[in-house]
């Protein structure tokens, strides 16, 4: 090992991927997405939230006149009761209405008869935009149901409470942090895409790409030492993940200042504290997606082919977390040993403002650190060995 | 001084090279030469670095490259088969890169980038981009990153290949010039004229071992041929892969 070489070469690979385009881009502009999709989403979650609480409801009605108790109980629970348009489900289809309220003629008889009487709400239930206003109207209807019905009951003698089996109360324990953390559980993921896509090209470049452009020959005739290349080639494409990860935690961290998200209801932790706590958490991953790339492109056999292993690869670490995703679990100490897995669910923790011990996070971040130096030293020796580098 | 020993040298079935031996004297220019195939390209890898042979050593100035090969390659100066450039670095940081990789640093190697450039007339493109250089252009870069070290001995892989009639006559110019200062060059070819033209002895190779060693009178004296390339027919005994 030759340290001073091994720091000419970094230098180089530095310098040289520095005037690629493409390595600058992905580096510095790929991981805006994270942050800047974070913000976007916050904002637009905020904005239907208060629409859908200060909005008056508009509730078309076809034939408001057959149902006169009823448009009155609506317009007294706030609704603002308007004429249907002429055919409703046409209206609904084509996304004109939310909702339409459809008061069938028999309406009126049935309810004098004391039988249930249909009324029907015609909904897209796919169309998401509508679903608040669906919800408070259904919720209006089963109101005047219940009240109706009570009075029924209460004119035959009986105690309408008799007709409520159950008494059925919600206790929602999700705190502000916990609901922010629904949103933010995309987060991690992004880290760790920073982490793969900052070095991307520069691992691809310093190796398949070298190769291509027949320099690779050319600098391993040169007296240095081969682990010292390899190094050299590991260290540059770190550098940049680096930038690319430092890039992404100051985003998310410049989210909660650029959006009033205390006053929206969110309340979630990317204090700097924190954010730092992030930052050298991943490190160690860092350094192992790194050596990885290295490793995997430089057996490739060019530029495009390096390309679409480390793509794939990009994808592996999603995987377990996409699987628990569908599984309800618990968090497990051994589960710290999955590189990538325990950082992303440690990352998730800390930023609902929950506690992580300590220990937990050494345990993730030590065995992270085990397996690149493992990938590390694979990669010295593919470097020294004959065959992966002149194999044809 | 470059000794090359018994080398042996398979790639699965095939053959490279079976048992070559030769010595390159300093103060000379030798050829090696040999039809497309011979082993010339897989010998000269062998030789600075990039393979290990099956069997058999190569030498640079009694320094072996199997125990010490950062020591033997420091000796080495390269123009290997393959010299592809950097297309995002300027000719001078190619040369000082390659200048550092051997060692050199500071004002030092400033002045021996900037003795290059005038020796290999660089002056016009040393500060611009590779990207899009001529043949020509490239290949002096590749010579100047060889011989950035100022190496006692010069090992190249058909020089010329590819160069116009200007570009192959500065080549064979600063050969001569290299030889002239007592260096030892070894240079790989399938060009006969560029033997005649150039060199002092010739190591003929076929089938991947040496059939004919000698100073090219000495070749055409003992193949009793009349042309050089007559000889060098009837050393590698068929004209299969000439070129």
């Amino acid at each position: 090992m030759r340290l001073d070489l091994l720091g000419v070469v970094f230098r180089k690979e530095v310098a040289d991927n520095l005037r690629d385009r493409r390595a600058v881009a992905m580096a510095l502009l790929f991981p805006l997405l994270g942050p800047v999709l974070l913000a976007v989403t916050f904002s637009v979650v905020a904005r239907q939230a208060r629409s859908a609480e200060e909005r008056p409801l508009t509730l078309p009605v076809a034939g408001a006149d057959r149902a006169p108790h009823l448009v009155q109980f609506l317009r007294g629970a706030g609704a603002d009761v308007v004429a249907a348009p002429p055919d409703p489900e046409a209206a609904v289809r084509a996304g004109d209405r939310d909702l339409v309220l459809v008061v069938p003629p028999e309406f009126g008889a049935r309810l004098r008869e004391g039988r249930p009487a249909p009324v029907r709400l015609v909904i897209d239930e796919s169309r998401q935009s509508a679903r608040a206003a669906v919800e408070r109207a259904r919720a209006m209807l089963s109101a005047w149901s219940r009240q109706t019905g009570a009075l029924r009951l209460m004119a035959r003698g009986v105690n309408p409470a008799a007709a409520e089996a159950l008494a059925l109360e919600t206790v929602d324990l999700s705190t502000p942090e916990s609901r922010a953390g629904l949103l933010l559980s995309m987060l991690p993921y992004f880290l760790v895409v920073a982490v793969f896509v900052g070095g991307m090209y520069v691992a691809i470049d310093t190796t398949a790409g070298e190769r291509e452009r027949q320099t690779l020959e050319p600098l391993l005739l040169h007296p240095v030492p081969r682990e010292s290349v390899a190094l050299a080639k590991v260290a540059a494409t770190a550098l940049f993940a680096t930038l690319a990860l430092a890039e992404t935690i100051v985003g998310f961290g410049l989210v909660p200042a650029a959006l009033p998200l205390e006053r929206l209801g969110f309340s979630i932790r990317l204090d700097p504290a924190m954010l730092l706590r992030t930052f050298v958490l991943f490190l160690p991953l860092l350094l192992l997606a790194s050596a990885l790339q290295v490793l995997v492109a430089v057996r490739a056999r060019g530029f495009k082919a390096a390309q679409a292993s480390l793509s794939f690869l990009m994808l592996v670490p999603a995987l377990p977390s996409a699987v628990l995703a569908l599984v309800p679990f618990k968090l497990r100490t051994w589960m710290m040993l999955i590189p990538s897995f325990g950082e992303q669910q440690l990352v998730l923790r800390l930023v609902r403002g929950e506690q992580v011990a300590p220990g937990l996070q050494a345990l993730s971040m030590g065995s992270s650190a085990l397996y690149a130096l493992l990938l590390v030293a694979g990669a010295a020796r593919l470097f020294r060995s004959e065959r992966s580098m002149f194999g044809k | 001084m470059i000794q090359l020993r018994d080398l042996h040298k398979s790639f699965g079935p095939v053959r490279a090279l079976a048992g070559v031996t030769f010595d390159v004297a300093d103060g000379r220019i030798t050829g090696l030469l040999g039809p497309n195939g011979a082993g010339k390209t897989t010998a000269l890898r062998i030789l600075y670095g990039v393979l290990d042979p099956d069997r058999g050593s190569a030498a640079v100035d009694g320094v072996d490259l199997a125990g010490r090969r950062l020591e033997a390659q420091r000796r080495l100066g390269v123009l290997p088969h393959s010299h592809g450039l950097y297309p995002r670095l300027t000719a001078r940081e190619h040369l000082r890169y390659f200048g550092r990789l051997h060692g050199g640093s500071g004002p030092a190697l400033e002045a021996r980038i900037e003795e290059l450039a005038a020796l290999l007339d660089m002056g016009e493109f040393l500060d611009r981009r590779t990207d899009g250089f001529s043949q020509g252009q490239k290949l002096k870069v590749a010579l100047g990153k060889a011989l950035v070290h100022d190496p006692r001995n010069v090992v190249l892989d058909e020089p010329t290949s590819g160069l116009d009639v200007a570009g192959t006559r500065a080549v064979r110019a600063l050969l001569r010039r290299l030889r002239d200062d007592g260096r030892c060059i070894l240079f790989s070819t399938h060009v006969m004229q560029e033997v005649s033209a150039l060199c002092d002895r010739v190591v003929v190779i076929a089938r991947g071992q040496v059939v004919a060693e000698g100073t090219p009178d000495d070749l055409r004296r003992s193949t009793g041929q009349e042309s050089l390339e007559d000889a060098f027919v009837a050393a590698i005994g068929s004209e299969e892969g000439l070129g």
